[in-house]
């Protein structure tokens, strides 16, 4: 089993930068497909990533959730005072979600979820112009979240997950020596932090949710830096090297009123506040060589607040259909914009499909196409600048049970 | 609803996102330029020497031709001929007591010193070249592969552009003039019915006074047309103009942002022993007790540490019967030139028992001298910039942000650092690949600021740095 779970990571692992900086929220396919709404939802063991608060508010003894996505996103550039065009040839990724909660009481729910919900991941050409700033770069993240939820009474639940993250970054860029060197640097790390929610329905039409997710530093400690050099410098620069770095995921505060306007049909507003200013540098330290090699690399992110609106509809007992759309505005500064994560103006919009063919089960299809907004970039400390767009398409699927 | 409906609605985005994200936010145009035609006047810097010679690819990553492929995307016909050499070892010409000596480019080698050090520097990519071979390369006639867009040669002066026959005396333009005894470099220009031109000359008309440490003339400022600088300069201008109505001109580096006379510390001799200290002491109480004698202020002096190099001045105000006294410590902010050999200043106590041979070094004097004469061209140019109402980049003041605060283009930082500055390459004073490609968008962002055109930027990250081994 435990071999199983390794092979599903290993090839899940990775995730398309799609979403603001290195976020990625396709942690449910029922909340992808509305407009990746879920603080003020029951949504069953989903929950758990989404508001633990609203846990407890699941309906069977048992439930089970697995899915994921696929991210095909593209990303254009076009230099700065010039016709030069470049693109990203960014192979497909598959942000994943594994849940599990068993109701222990009406008062406890107890769950454990296993997600996907940071990670970047770019392709440029090896030999692009800005191939000294970066030429491939994966980041990714699986938190794996025990969690338990109280049912206060039946308007009121709240939750909390331990969460322990483990973390890879993987990236290569050129360096200015002859014969196309470059560096690639490859380090994991683990860390820990909590989520925790609280779920009110004061009124059975009105659902209103409000979760908070720490902030993770995710810290590389003695990563691999293998330089691939010209021999004349391997007497000063160490081929290979051990590197540590520190990369934070940011802290996210969410609110959410869902109102079921009808029977059928429920609205949902959310916002989420992404506190992305604990980006500021990226730095990196080597164990050799540091002082020629040492990097502190501006990023001077800024918290950024985004709007979501949903709509859900049952058509009959076995079919569900959801839309949602949201803006995702860019937590990056237009001076210190790397290529390694191409954050812009994000609109999206999504679509979802829940198909119930029997009691408890449900197949969750979702569908997400971004619009990154075209804009202006620099990244100042190397003068590289452009023009930058993208756009990503996520088609994703979900299987969820519960008896 | 039908089930069936609800794919179609699922099928329908599948549709819309099969659109790619694309970008073309920027056009090329001429402005008011026309760059059908381009022609580059100058001399090695617009040649596309580097390393110390002339070779294949050198040429090929020039500023010049850098610019041309550029232009070509704003109306330029794509046509930029160059007099390539045959050669990517290149040729250079040095000077030698026997007479000329054809010698092959600098590459980044390992040599041994006097000391039996191994270390890594410049050194020629071929130390002994047949020299009838280098002969032929240098020699050999590509006039019949013309008319040249790059008419850059290497070595000459301003008045150059001027002399009939300089090819006679300069085979750089011997090997692509039609008839070397009598044609005049300047007139190349109108064989390619130029449209655009750039026109970048002057600096051997200081530097080969810089580079030989003062030994060599100096360009006068004044006199008439083949002997002063400003009347050369406006002469030759004025044909370029004759054919070509537009351009763009750039002036003249000081030397004091160019490694080839930053790079050699005044205080190079290093002493430990202080045995050796106690002796050159004593060596030179005779030359203290002289100068005093004299009521002149030199006094040579030695400590353990770095010492600054004894020099010969011929400009040391001593009474003739004490000629043989002129040398002195060179002062902090004296120059000594890249060309120094090295195994004498380490192993044939130049520097210490031996004053350092005036060639290798640039007196306050002589450097005052440079200094008034760039100050004095740049002037000139910017003077006929202006009244012809023609783009210019301000070379100099370029250079000058390069040596105090560095430039950065793509990710590459330029520096005037000898070898680890990216900009220039093993000579000191002709620039890298990549340095070629950083210039090229300078003139490029002159000639869009001048003529409101829009020639696309190069991509700096596209040019190789310096060969490693």
């Amino acid at each position: 089993m435990k071999k199983i779970i390794f092979f599903v990571m290993a090839v899940f692992i990775s995730t398309t930068m799609f979403a603001g900086g290195y976020q990625v929220r396709l942690q449910g396919n029922k909340q992808t497909g509305f407009g990746l709404i879920g603080t003020p939802t029951i949504y069953g063991s989903s929950s758990i990533f989404y508001n633990p608060g609203s846990l407890s508010f699941m309906k069977k003894k048992w439930d089970f959730d697995v899915g994921a996505s696929v991210i095909l996103s593209d990303i254009a550039f076009q230099k700065s005072e010039s016709n030069y065009q470049a693109e990203t040839d960014n192979k497909a990724s598959t942000p994943f979600y594994v849940y599990g909660a068993y109701k222990i009481s009406d008062l406890i729910t107890i769950g454990l979820g296993v997600y996907t919900p940071y990670g970047s991941s770019a392709t440029w050409n090896n030999d692009w112009a800005g191939k000294f700033l970066i030429q491939k770069i994966s980041l990714s993240a699986i938190y794996i979240q025990p969690t338990i939820s109280f049912n206060i009474n039946d308007k009121l639940g709240i939750g909390a997950g331990f969460v322990y993250t483990i973390g890879s970054v993987k990236m290569r860029k050129a360096l200015n020596y002859s014969g196309d060197s470059y560096v690639e640097l490859d380090g994991k790390a683990n860390s820990i932090g909590f989520n925790a929610g609280i779920f009110w329905q004061p009124v059975d039409i009105l659902k209103i949710g409000l979760n908070y997710r720490s902030a993770i530093k995710m810290s590389v400690k003695d990563g691999d830096a293998t330089f691939h050099i010209p021999s004349a410098l391997q007497g000063t620069i160490p081929v290979n090297n051990k590197f540590d770095a520190e990369l934070p995921l940011p802290a996210n505060l969410d609110f959410g009123v869902a109102v079921n306007v009808t029977d059928k049909l429920m609205l949902a507003f959310e916002l989420d506040w992404v506190m992305w200013n604990v980006y500021d540098t990226l730095n990196f330290s080597f164990k050799e060589q540091g002082a020629l090699l040492n990097s502190a690399n501006p990023r001077l992110y800024k918290d950024s607040f985004i709007p979501r609106l949903g709509i859900q509809y049952d058509i009959n007992k076995t079919i569900i259909v959801r839309g949602g759309v949201y803006y995702d505005p860019t937590p990056t500064n237009a001076d210190y914009f790397s290529p390694e994560t191409v954050s812009l103006n994000n609109i999206a919009y999504t679509l979802g499909l829940s198909i119930m063919p029997v009691e408890g089960l449900s197949i969750d299809i979702s569908w997400l196409q971004l619009f990154g907004q075209k804009a202006e970039k620099n990244y100042s400390p190397d003068n590289f600048g452009g023009t930058y767009q993208s756009t990503a398409i996520v088609p994703g699927l979900g299987i969820s049970y519960s008896f | 609803m039908k089930t069936r409906n609800l794919f179609y609605i699922i099928l329908l985005p599948l549709i819309i996102a099969s659109c790619k994200p694309e970008i073309n936010d920027f056009t090329p145009s001429n402005g008011s330029a026309d760059f059908t035609s381009f022609v580059a006047v100058g001399n090695s810097l617009t040649a596309g020497y580097a390393s110390g010679a002339l070779y294949t690819s050198g040429q090929e990553a020039g500023f010049a031709n850098i610019m041309a492929k550029q232009m070509a995307f704003a109306g330029g016909n794509g046509v930029f001929k160059i007099p390539l050499m045959p050669t990517e070892d290149g040729v250079g010409i040095s000077e030698t007591e026997n007479g000329l000596y054809l010698t092959t480019k600098l590459v980044l080698g390992y040599s041994t010193d006097c000391l039996e050090q191994r270390s890594l520097g410049p050194i020629p990519a071929n130390p002994n070249p047949d020299q009838q071979t280098m002969w032929d390369y240098l020699k050999t006639s590509v006039a019949d592969q013309g008319p040249f867009n790059n008419i850059a040669v290497p070595g000459i002066k301003v008045a150059h552009l001027l002399a009939p026959g300089l090819g006679s005396f300069n085979p750089f333009y011997g090997r692509f003039a039609t008839n070397p005894a009598t044609d005049v470099l300047i007139n190349e220009a109108a064989k390619v019915n130029p449209t655009f031109f750039s026109f970048w000359v002057g600096n051997n008309d200081v530097l080969d006074y810089a580079t030989s440490g003062g030994l060599k003339p100096i360009t006068p400022v004044a006199g008439a047309v083949s002997v002063g600088f400003q009347a050369s300069y406006v002469a030759a201008l004025q044909i370029v103009l004759n054919d070509a109505s537009q351009g763009v001109v750039a002036n003249i580096p000081d030397v004091t942002s160019v490694p080839f006379f930053m790079t050699v510390p005044y205080n190079a001799i290093v002493l430990t022993n202080p045995d050796d200290v106690a002796a050159l002491n004593q060596a030179y109480t005779p030359y203290n007790q002289l100068m005093e004698a004299n009521g002149l202020p030199y006094r040579i002096n030695w400590e353990l540490g770095q010492n600054p190099m004894v020099i010969f001045d011929k400009d040391m105000p001593l009474p003739d019967q004490y000629a043989q006294y002129k040398f002195r410590q060179i002062k902090e902010d004296e120059l000594v030139l890249l060309t120094i050999p090295q195994d004498s200043l380490k192993c044939g106590g130049w520097g210490t028992a031996k004053p350092v041979p005036d060639m290798f070094v640039l007196t306050e004097t002589e450097i005052q001298n440079v200094k008034t004469a760039t100050d004095a061209y740049n002037t000139i140019i910017k003077d006929n910039v202006d009244a012809n109402g023609l783009a210019f980049l301000d070379v100099n003041g370029l250079m000058k942000q390069v040596a105090t605060q560095g430039i950065i283009a793509d990710g590459i930082d330029f520096t005037s650092t000898f070898v680890t500055g990216n900009l220039f390459s093993l000579d000191g004073i002709h620039l890298t690949p990549q340095g070629n490609a950083m210039v090229a968008d300078y003139f490029i962002r002159a000639i869009n600021a001048k003529y409101n055109s829009k020639i696309p930027e190069v991509n700096v990250s596209d040019y190789p740095p310096l060969v490693l081994p």
